[in-house]
């Protein structure tokens, strides 16, 4: 039953919105949460390994369904072509009740103090929009804590000069070794370089009434068959719905929200299904969080135009949209002689964080760590050496002898934010609902290009010392740049001429609208940018209950 | 019209596919050589030739009619090199005849472009042949039992 009137709506319940949920039901609020999704179990989810996350050849496992729900992927020569979801240039995010949280790989790292403060550390690059955020890893300290307590993440919890300090471990221990984490960690050893467990928002023993991981090994892109992974469809959403306060509707998708004549927002207008037919229904609040994901943030936020607010909310100077950012994934790939994989997942266990600052003439940079098990028709595409036969006996055998063999490091380059790698409202497309949809154009600044470039040594590096007998890598070229990892179009700041929220994700110009997603991100760290998106939310969530 | 959506209504009916033996038994031949049986089953036995229907009807019902033709251009092609069908050359024969199309060097008019056939072709037999059986291919897991995947659930 959806009320006329709530104390909060929250649009979105992924990685941040679901947060705010719970945060503000928890706190006495009445709460609207609106999810474009569905609850997807691993049932629903399933195992195609043709439809998912990572090998979308025919489609997704999570929402949005690919029909009816296009974007415009425009080239940077400037073509332009109505993409599907599952289809290059759409940029997906999973569509669910939790978002891409229920089929992530779940790292869970923070960023670094000097994430934080990339301008100032580097200077700014000609034609780039790089940025200091307007707060300090120690101010997100305690809500980083308090994401991996409460989320539940595994990891060794060391005290790092390269990594922040921490008040704290973590819950919950690594993941046990893999033949990849003793290869690689003696490598780095040899190297000189920092290296440890990576940090998963999986259960590595029993954890919030939930059971440890069994290592499947088919994590990223699926959902988890024992619920070990941790996302917010399994912790935040639940305690949300728990306090009686929070009304989930799923299948809602949000077209506007609502100003009045004054131009404060007063509610959010969306649509439901009802006997099959999408209704138009509205809701009124006194505060409004918007936590859609990057791209589909700031399309709600330009979709709310209105007499006050000709540009869309929070557009006065032309910020929303603007510097899209994701990640650049350079890496190479190792074949080794003997097996590095045991049959065990999640797969990914080391990483370096020694390249993420400090690189003589390169901005920023990367962790880099093993990649998760690849199924085996991800491999056929994307672990093929060049010159090698792609059919026949000799392909055929390849298969047989390299799959549990390989050793793929990569990891999440900072990307270098261009004010021109944006979203903006398509004037001629529209989704099934009618509502105008998002128009992604523009590409990464190429400084960008040149730490990809940087990082990718460093990983050939890696496995050459960890006794790799061939290494491969690819070409990174000039593009746009966003995908799972989307941030950057809301972003915060405390010049309202140069940004959209201030510091606790309230949206210039208004009191009572907030934006809690990877949006607030002024950069997106060289690491996955999960924990980060969980932690603004727990800050920015525990502000709003404070205050409403 | 957009050729690279599935087609729908009238469409739909226009592109879908009648599969006869002759088709089966040229597409089976060529399967077989992208994966050839050793002592694991080759693709046809492992059902990747059924995936391969199963997709074409489904999800690329839009490139059933040109996979169709670069089947019968494939026998064509085979007829003009060596005057026999493809399904009954030899399998050095056949593989001469696989590497023409795959580069793209053809003797005979193909309705179909070659490379784009062949791509297809091999993306097709590998997916039938290494992704999940529920797919439709990879008979019984066999070639998750090649490589060594073992998921557990």
């Amino acid at each position: 039953m959806i009320e006329a009137e709530y104390d909060v709506i929250v649009v979105g319940a992924g990685a941040g919105g679901a947060i705010a949920a719970a945060l503000l039901a928890e706190a006495g609020k009445s709460v609207l949460l609106l999810e474009r999704g569905r609850w997807m179990g691993y049932a629903d989810v399933g195992r195609d390994h043709l439809r998912n996350q990572r090998l979308p050849r025919y489609g997704h496992n999570l929402g949005p369904p690919i029909e009816g729900h296009p974007r415009v992927f425009v080239s940077p020569s400037g073509e332009e072509r109505q993409v599907r979801p599952h289809e290059e240039g759409y940029h997906n995010n999973a569509a669910a009740v939790g978002g891409a949280t229920v089929v992530y790989g779940a790292q869970a790292w923070r960023f670094v103090p000097l994430d934080f403060r990339m301008a100032s550390t580097y200077g700014v690059p000609e034609g780039s929009s790089l940025a200091d955020w307007p707060l300090s890893y120690e101010e997100l300290e305690p809500v980083y804590e308090r994401a991996e307590w409460e989320i539940g993440v595994c990891g060794d919890g060391r005290q790092s000069r390269l990594l922040g300090q921490r008040g704290r471990g973590y819950p919950m221990p690594p993941v046990p070794d893999n033949p990849e984490r003793k290869l690689l960690g003696e490598a780095a050893g040899g190297l000189g370089w920092e290296a440890g467990p990576v940090p998963l928002a999986i259960n590595s023993v029993p954890y919030g009434g939930r059971p440890a991981c069994i290592r499947c090994g088919v994590c990223i892109g699926f959902a988890c068959p024992t619920d070990s992974k941790n996302g917010t469809q399994n912790t935040m959403v639940p305690r949300a719905l728990a306090t009686g306060r929070c009304t989930l509707v799923t299948d809602a998708m949000a077209e506007r929200i609502e100003t009045d004549d004054g131009g404060r927002v007063i509610g959010v207008t969306f649509f439901v299904a009802e006997d099959g037919q999408p209704k138009r229904k509205s809701a009124r609040a006194r505060a409004i969080v918007v936590s859609c994901g990057a791209i589909e943030s700031a399309r709600l936020l330009l979709n709310s135009a209105s007499p006050n607010h000709p540009r869309g909310l929070g557009n006065e100077f032309d910020q929303v949209g603007r510097h899209l950012q994701g990640h650049y994934y350079p890496g190479a790939l190792g074949f080794f002689e003997q097996e590095t994989y045991d049959g065990n997942g999640p797969g990914v266990s080391i990483a370096t964080w020694q390249f993420n600052h400090g690189n003589t003439g390169i901005i920023g940079g990367a962790m880099l760590a093993n990649e998760f098990i690849k199924t085996p028709i991800q491999f056929w595409h994307r672990a093929w050496p060049p010159g090698m036969p792609r059919w026949g006996l000799v392909a055929k055998r390849f298969m047989r002898d390299n799959y549990r063999r390989l050793v793929h490091v990569q990891g999440p380059v900072q990307e270098i934010p261009s004010p021109d790698a944006r979203v903006t409202l398509d004037p001629r497309v529209r989704d099934k609902f009618g509502i105008p949809v998002a128009r992604l154009s523009g590409t990464t600044h190429p400084e960008t290009v040149r730490t990809s470039l940087f990082m990718r040594g460093k990983a050939e590096q890696w496995l050459r010392a960890a006794g790799a007998k061939t290494i491969y890598s690819g070409a990174i070229g000039l593009r746009l740049s966003a995908g799972q990892h989307q941030a950057g179009t809301c972003r915060m700041g405390s010049d309202p001429n140069k940004s959209v929220t201030d510091s606790w994700g309230c949206v210039h110009g208004h009191d009572n609208l907030l934006v809690m997603d990877g949006s607030l991100h002024v950069t997106n760290g060289g690491f996955n940018p999960a924990l980060t998106i969980m932690a603004l939310a727990f800050r920015c969530a525990e502000r709003l209950a404070k205050d409403l | 019209l957009d050729l690279n959506l599935p087609p729908t209504g009238v469409f739909a009916i226009i592109s879908a596919v009648y599969w006869t033996d002759e088709m089966r038994k040229t597409l089976a031949a060529a399967i077989d050589r992208i994966i050839p049986e050793d002592d694991y089953l080759g693709a046809f036995a492992a059902e990747a030739g059924d995936y391969i229907e199963r997709i074409l009807a489904g999800d690329l019902k839009h490139r059933a009619s040109g996979f169709a033709e670069g089947l019968a251009s494939l026998d064509a092609e085979a007829n003009a090199r060596f005057g026999q069908g493809f399904a009954l050359l030899t399998a050095a024969n056949q593989d001469t005849i696989l590497s023409a199309v795959e580069s793209g060097v053809v003797t005979t008019v193909w309705q179909t472009a070659p490379r784009e056939f062949f791509r297809l072709l091999l993306e097709l037999t590998a997916e039938g042949y290494y992704s999940d059986p529920g797919s439709g291919g990879n008979r019984g897991g066999v070639s998750w039992k090649m490589v060594g995947f073992d998921p557990k659930t």
